[in-house]
């Protein structure tokens, strides 16, 4: 589960500072597929960043299955991220001089924890995502739509308890964010992943469970896909 | 309007870490570059002007081959129509006369008695007192030893006492010993007038030679003064500025030249390492200026601007760097050779050519991306944005011609040196795969995954990495050479000189020795057997380019002892006027073997068939060997004033010394035992052993910076992908480690490279016929246990500095990059 409480993000520039996230509380049950939606500069990617712990509040506490993230050192939020959360980014962030294969076995290399066993999960990883031809290329030698699934695979391969993604179709055409976004419920459904997806595109956000509305760093509503008037009520947002 | 300059600012200074390095880069490349030619020039002017100071403006000089002659003999010259000015001048060897406990041999001081000390003919630079023609005239460092001053006295056995009129500066004519130490094998040198050492020393009436200038009409003088002397012991030489005999270091300038080429190499390499990524880097804004109507030409200008820009920044540092550098080089330098010269800066020169080359070779260096700025095509950059840069693949052409290079290594010239060197840079990126793919298993059991990418990115940018480690190798390679050079050469020359010394001591006399000295001498206990050694000096020739030389000849026959290293039966079988010179003579010459050599005689000038080339000891190669008849005959050398000397096993040197100055002390100049001689060649080595370290260890430390250098640029293009891995889980301590090992790893493999070039250099100097004779296969261990340490921990420094900037990197702001 993720709890955030209080959660405030403001950035200096010189005399100036901008808050962009303003006193956010939030709770992510486990196993809930959830979509943050809002215009550019609502604070919906600092959201993300905070959460996987890439970076740290200005103030308010997050929580990840109980452990404060918010309170830990950048040393330890990085060997927790490592173990308990998987990211997906927009434009993919690959290591291209790595093969496939190396590319999504690399968080288990950082943890020193690959084995004979670990690897034959990567390779089921790879067979899962529909790679199993492409295991030894180098990944600046694949398509969008096939980094793309990489960088699934290697947030997998941990097995973590939470997996954020980052407009994970923003650079796909719609038949390839397609193949994404029913991989990644594919996944969510097969593990029981807690999913937080950034996304400006409503047709990504309709694959999840429940979405966040967010404007000017403050949530500015939570539907959920069972709610009437859900799809009405996202296309007046967005609009 | 856009000012362009504050633009190129800008851009220069974009990223301020790889700004500073590049600019220290250059600074240090134009500050040795400046050094070493203030160096080369300085010396060159020290020699010269020493050399003009002992020759003085006398065109002629004649001598003889007994101690002295009467006056009257040249009573006729001085008067001759054409003489302008002469100048008589008396060497007489006595001893000072000091209380304390001082051996005869260190007390021994040879005065030169001169019939005007204010002679055009004489140049003494006084310090202090006046040449009054009254008094002594002794040398600084004399004064200084003595702790005497003008107006004080010094006494003489046999001679009394004499006032001191003038000190003067350090001039050949009466080099000295600095310390007492040195006094015992060499005397110390003072001048007095002509009268009044003729009168002391019972001389009256006679002279050792006279120097004279003529009006301009040489040769008539020279046959008319020849012709004169036919029925004496005198003759007429050319006074020659020529002391190849006593110094040689053509050597040395060859060192500065190659340290200057070396960091000019290593600052270029740096230069376009900065430039290249830069341009990469900037193929998307070049895309768009190109787009909105810049042109090829008008890009590859922007950044012809830049680099000029930076390098006139590095240039104006680094020139005045430079000079300070070459002041304090040249006082180490001189301060090698013991005596107290003094030179004044040549750096007009060095400076302007400094200026110049500090702006023109970063220049050259970024033609390429000048030219690949120029190149960029907007279609690819606009649509894919930055490229990465080469990718790590290796072209089997690079390495065909790399290997064709190697076959250099047969050839003995010095354009072999040039093809190892060149072969090293151009086969250095198989050399860094190969490396890497052995030492990957013990990396990867060491350092685990930060290892594993350590090799990984050490390949991504294989050519950038495998040239600055390159560029390690060469500047290890060198020192391993000039470390070997100077580590063996002492031992080489102390066992070529007890090879052809001839005898165990050498004595020379002021006057020719007697049947009846000889006697006495062989019937000392500590003599085991002895022999005359003729040295006709000094002798003028003429070289290839018809500029006048000289040198001694030595007469030698079968029986003498003093050669070993050609064959005396060459002059048998030859029956005409024949000649061997020594290897530095022969190099001077210009002939070939077989050909004429112009050498001046009493009779005039003539030709002598060179049959062949000695190695030899005496005066460093720049001496020639005549057959002892044939030396008598031609030049009329009846004469030796050098005595060789094999000693009992029994006999120890200072008590053999003590005797020899007792006895023969009267007319004894020099006692030089082989051991002195070897001393005396080999300690300006240990001194340029030093100094041969420290240019090195800057070399190396240049080296560094290009590391630094090349890990800033790898890491700096792999923002994005370190903001990934960091993202991925890896620690700061995994981002610094992955880091350092690839500074680690470019250090190693450029310290093995280096290593494994010295020794291929060390082999094929050692077949050189040019300088094989001083190299031997022989592993100068200070001198790789110096590179060694100093390469590994100045590139682990090196790469501090880039896995700090690693570690530093905001994961957020570079993912946005990606």
């Amino acid at each position: 589960m993720i709890k955030v409480s209080g959660l405030v993000k403001s950035f200096t520039q010189g005399k100036n500072i901008t808050e962009v996230l303003k006193d956010v509380d939030l709770k992510i049950e486990e196993g809930e597929f959830v979509a943050i939606m809002g215009p550019s500069g609502s604070g919906k990617s600092t959201l993300l960043q905070l959460l996987g712990g890439l970076d740290s509040p200005t103030n308010g506490k997050i929580e990840i299955d109980g452990k404060a993230i918010s309170e830990m050192s950048e040393n330890q939020r990085t060997i927790f991220r490592r173990k308990n959360i998987g990211i997906i980014f927009q434009n993919y962030q690959l290591l291209n001089n790595l093969t496939v294969e190396e590319n999504i076995a690399f968080p288990l290399y950082a943890d020193g924890t690959l084995d004979k066993e670990k690897m034959k999960e990567v390779k089921e990883l790879i067979q899962a995502v529909g790679l199993n031809e492409l295991n030894k290329k180098q990944a600046n030698l694949l398509s969008g739509g096939q980094q793309q699934r990489v960088a699934i695979a290697r947030s997998l391969v941990n097995h973590p308890g939470v997996l954020l993604a980052d407009e994970p179709t923003g650079n796909l055409d719609r038949s390839k964010a397609e193949e994404i976004l029913l991989l990644l419920t594919q996944f969510h459904k097969k593990n029981n992943q807690t999913i937080v997806m950034v996304t400006h595109d409503i047709f990504a956000a309709g694959f999840a469970d429940k979405i966040i509305l967010f404007k000017d760093g403050t949530i500015e509503q939570i539907i959920s896909r069972e709610e009437e008037n859900y799809a009405q009520y996202l296309a007046n947002f967005m609009a | 309007m856009l000012n362009i300059w504050r633009i190129s600012w800008r851009n220069i200074t974009r990223k301020k870490k790889r700004f500073v390095l590049t600019l220290l880069a250059i600074i240090m490349g134009t500050s040795f570059i400046t050094a070493m030619l203030i160096a080369d020039r300085t010396t060159k002017d020290v020699f010269d002007y020493y050399e003009e100071m002992y020759t003085g403006n006398a065109d002629f000089w004649i001598l003889s081959d007994e101690h002295t002659y009467p006056e009257e003999i040249i009573d006729t010259v001085q008067n001759h129509q054409d003489v302008d000015e002469t100048l008589m001048a008396l060497d007489k060897q006595t001893f000072l006369d000091l209380p304390g406990e001082y051996s005869d041999s260190q007390l021994a001081v040879r005065i030169t008695g001169v019939d005007n000390l204010n002679s055009n003919l004489l140049k003494l630079p006084v310090v202090e007192g006046e040449l009054d023609n009254e008094g002594l005239v002794i040398p600084e460092t004399v004064a200084d030893l003595l702790h005497v001053d003008v107006g004080d006295t010094l006494s003489f056995r046999e001679m009394g006492e004499v006032k001191i009129s003038a000190i003067v500066e350090y001039t050949q004519l009466l080099s000295s010993p600095g310390s007492w130490e040195r006094a015992a094998s060499s005397s110390f040198r003072m001048m007095a007038p002509l009268d009044l050492l003729q009168e002391r020393a019972g001389l009256e009436g006679e002279i050792s030679y006279i120097r004279l200038s003529t009006l301009g009409n040489d040769e008539k003088l020279f046959r008319d003064i020849q012709e004169e002397l036919s029925d004496t012991s005198a003759f007429i030489q050319p006074v020659v500025a020529d002391d190849r005999q006593s110094n040689d270091v053509e050597g040395l300038y060859t060192f500065f030249y190659l340290i200057a080429i070396l960091t000019m190499f290593i600052s270029g390499f740096i230069v376009f390492n900065m430039i290249y990524t830069g341009v990469i880097e900037r193929k998307k804004e070049f895309a768009i200026m190109k787009s909105l109507g810049y042109g090829q030409i008008s890009i590859s200008r922007l950044i012809l601007m830049e680099v000029s820009f930076i390098a006139m920044i590095g240039t104006i540092i680094g020139v005045p760097i430079g000079i300070w550098l070459g002041d304090l080089f040249m006082m180490t330098l001189l301060g090698i050779f013991e005596y107290d010269m003094v030179y004044s800066l040549n750096w007009f020169m060095p400076t302007v050519i400094s200026l110049v080359a500090g702006i023109i070779f970063p220049v050259l260096f970024s033609m390429f991306p000048i030219y690949s700025a120029g190149k960029t095509s907007i279609l690819e950059n606009l649509k894919m944005g930055a490229n990465t840069g080469p990718n790590g693949k290796v072209h089997w052409i690079r390495y065909v011609i790399g290997f064709g290079l190697l076959l250099f290594l047969f050839i003995d010239s010095p354009v072999s040196y040039i093809g190892l060197i060149l072969s090293v840079v151009i086969l250095s990126p198989l050399f860094l795969k190969i490396f890497s793919m052995l030492i990957k298993p013990i990396i990867l059991l060491c350092m685990g995954h930060p290892g594993r990418m350590a090799i990984s990115n050490l390949n991504k940018q294989l050519y950038r990495n495998a040239n600055t480690a390159a560029l390690l190798s060469v500047g290890i390679a060198v020192i391993i050479l000039l470390g070997a050079l100077s580590d063996a050469a002492p031992e080489n020359y102390a066992s070529q000189i007890k090879a052809n010394y001839g005898g165990d001591v050498r004595l020379t006399a002021e006057k020719p020795w007697s049947a009846s000295d000889l006697d006495r001498i062989n019937d000392k206990d500590f003599v085991e057997s002895s022999t005359l050694l003729t040295e006709a000096t000094p002798i003028t020739w003429i070289n290839k380019d018809m500029h006048l030389r000289q040198f001694s000849i030595i007469g030698v026959d079968q029986n003498s002892l003093y050669y070993d290293d050609f064959n005396y039966t060459s002059f048998e079988n030859n029956d005409t006027l024949s000649i061997i010179l020594g290897e530095r003579a022969f190099q001077e010459w210009g002939g070939k073997i077989g050909e004429d050599i112009f050498v001046h005689t009493p009779e005039g000038t003539k030709p002598f068939e060179v049959i062949d080339v000695a190695v030899t000891s005496h005066y460093s190669g720049y001496v020639a060997f005549m057959d002892e008849e044939q030396l008598s005959h031609q030049f009329g050398w009846e004469n030796s004033f050098d005595l060789l000397i094999h000693l009992d096993e029994n006999a120890t040197e200072e008590s053999v010394r003590n005797a020899l100055w007792s006895e023969f002390g009267g007319f004894l100049s020099k006692v030089i035992f082989v051991e002195d001689e070897i001393a005396s060649t080999t300690s300006a080595f240990e001194g340029m052993n030093e100094l041969i370290q420290f240019m090195l260890v800057l070399v190396i430390l240049l080296a560094s910076v290009g590391t630094a250098n090349t890990l800033i640029m790898n890491t700096f293009e792999r923002t994005s992908e370190i903001g990934t891995m960091r993202a991925l889980g890896f620690t700061i301590l995994q981002v610094k480690n992955m880091v350092l090992l690839e500074g680690f790893l470019i250090g190693l493999a450029g310290v093995l490279g280096g290593l494994l070039t010295g020794l291929c250099l060390l082999v094929v100097a050692s077949n050189s016929a040019l300088i094989g004779d001083f190299v031997t296969v022989y592993l100068p261990v200070e001198s790789i246990i110096l590179t060694v340490a100093a390469g590994i921990l100045l590139s682990l420094i090196a790469s501090w500095i880039s896995s700090s900037t690693a570690s530093k990197i905001d994961i957020q702001s570079s993912l946005k990059e990606g």
